[in-house]
């Protein structure tokens, strides 16, 4: 007889003590999304905490990596630029959690195209997301893109990804056609880590 | 800003004056030497007499590199600015512009130009005079087509032109090859195969413009009106690689789809002399009338695909 998973509220103060509770989540057979998100949204985003992480590029969004959860997620941060946006994309049937801890990041959700699909793909909905607001997705939700639409304020979020997964399909909006892409990091654990080998990043 | 400020802070080198209500930055800027990053962001500025006059002989106009002046109310690109010939960065992104200075060439050491969120309609060939450009963003505007020589910015890494009024890109564009960021979701793209049907047989003085360029024959400018001479100038080569021929102000526009990466289709606009011409786009079967939406792998795809990492969405 299954019992019933154990809720419980956690807060975390700081981003390090994030970390550590999500450890804590992680290492149990079964995780709630409901407790992830309310943890990742507890946390009242520090900048002094995070500005190490936080390295932006000129051209593109940049990701960056800040835990690799022992295997079992992927917690990364994100930087954002004026005008800067992702394409429309899955998550590979892993749980995505999206935190902003700094500016505003319009997220649009999409429906799944047609198996056969030719044609301009369905809008679900959209909506812009606060700072210390935490977003949730996977891919029975749909797809979505990701983008700041702010001309003025650079976006900072923070995502955790479970099971960690490193590609992904891309989506013409036009078309619906999907097109895999490998997925890379801008910095690791506040290193830098240019990618040697030609990449491929996602398309917006 | 404190009228001192020169004398106070003469090694100042980044100043921030984002979000304070200025309607103006004022003349006790000019005379900071080491100024070479100035952010004034969400403020009031946009009034004439906002950029201090003087700008371009001043220490500052020569020590300034990075001009961030978005969320403010400029409705068109201050003058004053275009003095500064050592600028490397400017963003006017969510002002509200309705256009683009010719001018603007004047900026030559320009590499980052943000114009994100205004009211463009049209961009001006002359913005293709920057050699240094790298990032370009004309993201969230009104801009309707995008001029072919657009593809002379060889120095281009991106271009934002999403949300936008276009439905096709100049074939050009193939040309940037340097060009790793594209965006051009929420503009109404064409996506069927479109022929220009209206075509306009060319006139008199244009057929017999094209005789003289294409059968090459001789004159001088003492033999021919100013005017006429300066029309043989403007002569267009058609480009049909079997054709060899020039037009005037009468072409044949054609669109056809390019395929990007192999995984998107971009709407290309060809300019050809005659209706018999077809374009470099079109496949072995050359027949021009062909209404086939099929992309053939030729010189155009391969141009494409050396156009790394094409964003698009």
């Amino acid at each position: 007889m299954e019992q019933p998973v154990q809720t419980e509220t956690w807060k975390a103060a700081s981003l390090e003590e994030l970390i550590r509770i999500l450890h804590r989540l992680f290492s149990e057979e079964k995780v709630s999304v409901e407790e992830v998100q309310e943890l990742m949204e507890s946390y009242e985003s520090n900048p002094e905490e995070w500005l190490q992480y936080a390295k932006f590029d000129q051209y593109r969004y940049t990701r960056n990596l800040v835990d690799s959860g022992n295997g079992k997620f992927n917690l990364m941060i994100l930087c954002w630029g004026e005008g800067h946006g992702s394409s429309i994309h899955d998550h590979t049937d892993s749980h995505c959690f999206m935190k902003i801890l700094q500016g505003n990041l319009k997220e649009t959700l999409f429906e799944w195209p047609e198996k056969k699909g030719n044609g301009e793909m369905t809008k679900k909905s959209e909506r812009v997301l606060r700072e210390n607001q935490c977003a949730y997705i996977n891919d029975s939700i749909g797809l979505h893109r990701v983008e700041n639409i702010s001309h003025t304020e650079s976006a900072v979020s923070l995502h955790l990804y479970s099971p960690p997964f490193d590609s992904c399909n891309t989506f013409d909006q036009r078309t619906g056609h999907k097109h895999k892409v490998k997925m890379t990091f801008y910095s690791q654990f506040g290193e830098r880590t240019p990618c040697v080998s030609t990449r491929y990043h996602a398309p917006h | 800003l404190p009228a001192g400020l020169a004398q106070w802070f003469p090694a100042l080198e980044v100043l921030d004056v984002s979000g304070t209500g200025l309607a103006e930055l004022g003349a006790e800027l000019l005379a900071l030497p080491r100024l070479h990053t100035l952010l004034a962001k969400n403020n009031r500025l946009g009034a004439p007499g906002s950029l201090p006059k003087g700008l371009g002989r001043a220490p500052l106009g020569r020590s300034l590199r990075v001009l961030n002046l978005s969320g403010n109310r400029f409705a068109e690109l201050p003058p004053a600015l275009l003095a500064l010939r050592g600028l490397r960065s400017l963003s006017l992104g969510g002002n509200r512009l309705h256009g683009i200075p010719p001018d603007i060439q004047e900026l030559r050491s320009l590499e980052f130009l943000y114009l994100g969120g205004n009211f463009i309609t049209s961009i001006p060939p002359e913005l293709a005079n920057l050699p240094s450009l790298s990032y370009l963003v004309l993201c969230d505007n009104k801009i309707q087509s995008i001029p072919p020589q657009l593809a002379q910015l060889h120095s281009l890494r991106s271009l934002s032109l999403h949300n936008n009024l276009l439905t096709y890109l100049p074939r050009e564009i193939l040309n940037l090859v340097h060009l790793e960021e594209l965006s051009l979701r929420g503009n109404p793209l064409v996506v069927r195969f479109v022929r220009d049907l209206t075509y306009n047989p060319p006139s008199l003085q244009e057929l017999a413009g094209r005789t003289i360029k294409t059968r090459n024959v001789p004159y001088a400018p003492s033999d021919l009106p100013e005017n006429l001479v300066r029309y043989l100038s403007l002569a267009s080569n058609c480009p049909n690689p079997k054709c060899g021929g020039v037009y005037f102000d009468s072409c044949v526009r054609q669109i056809k789809f390019v395929d990007f990466c192999g995984k998107y289709r971009i709407p290309l606009m060809h300019y050809l002399c005659s209706p018999e011409c077809s374009s470099p786009c079109s496949s072995a079967s050359q027949s021009s009338t062909s209404q086939s939406e099929s992309d053939s792998e030729d010189e155009a795809s391969v141009a494409a695909r050396r156009m790394q990492k094409v964003l698009l969405g």
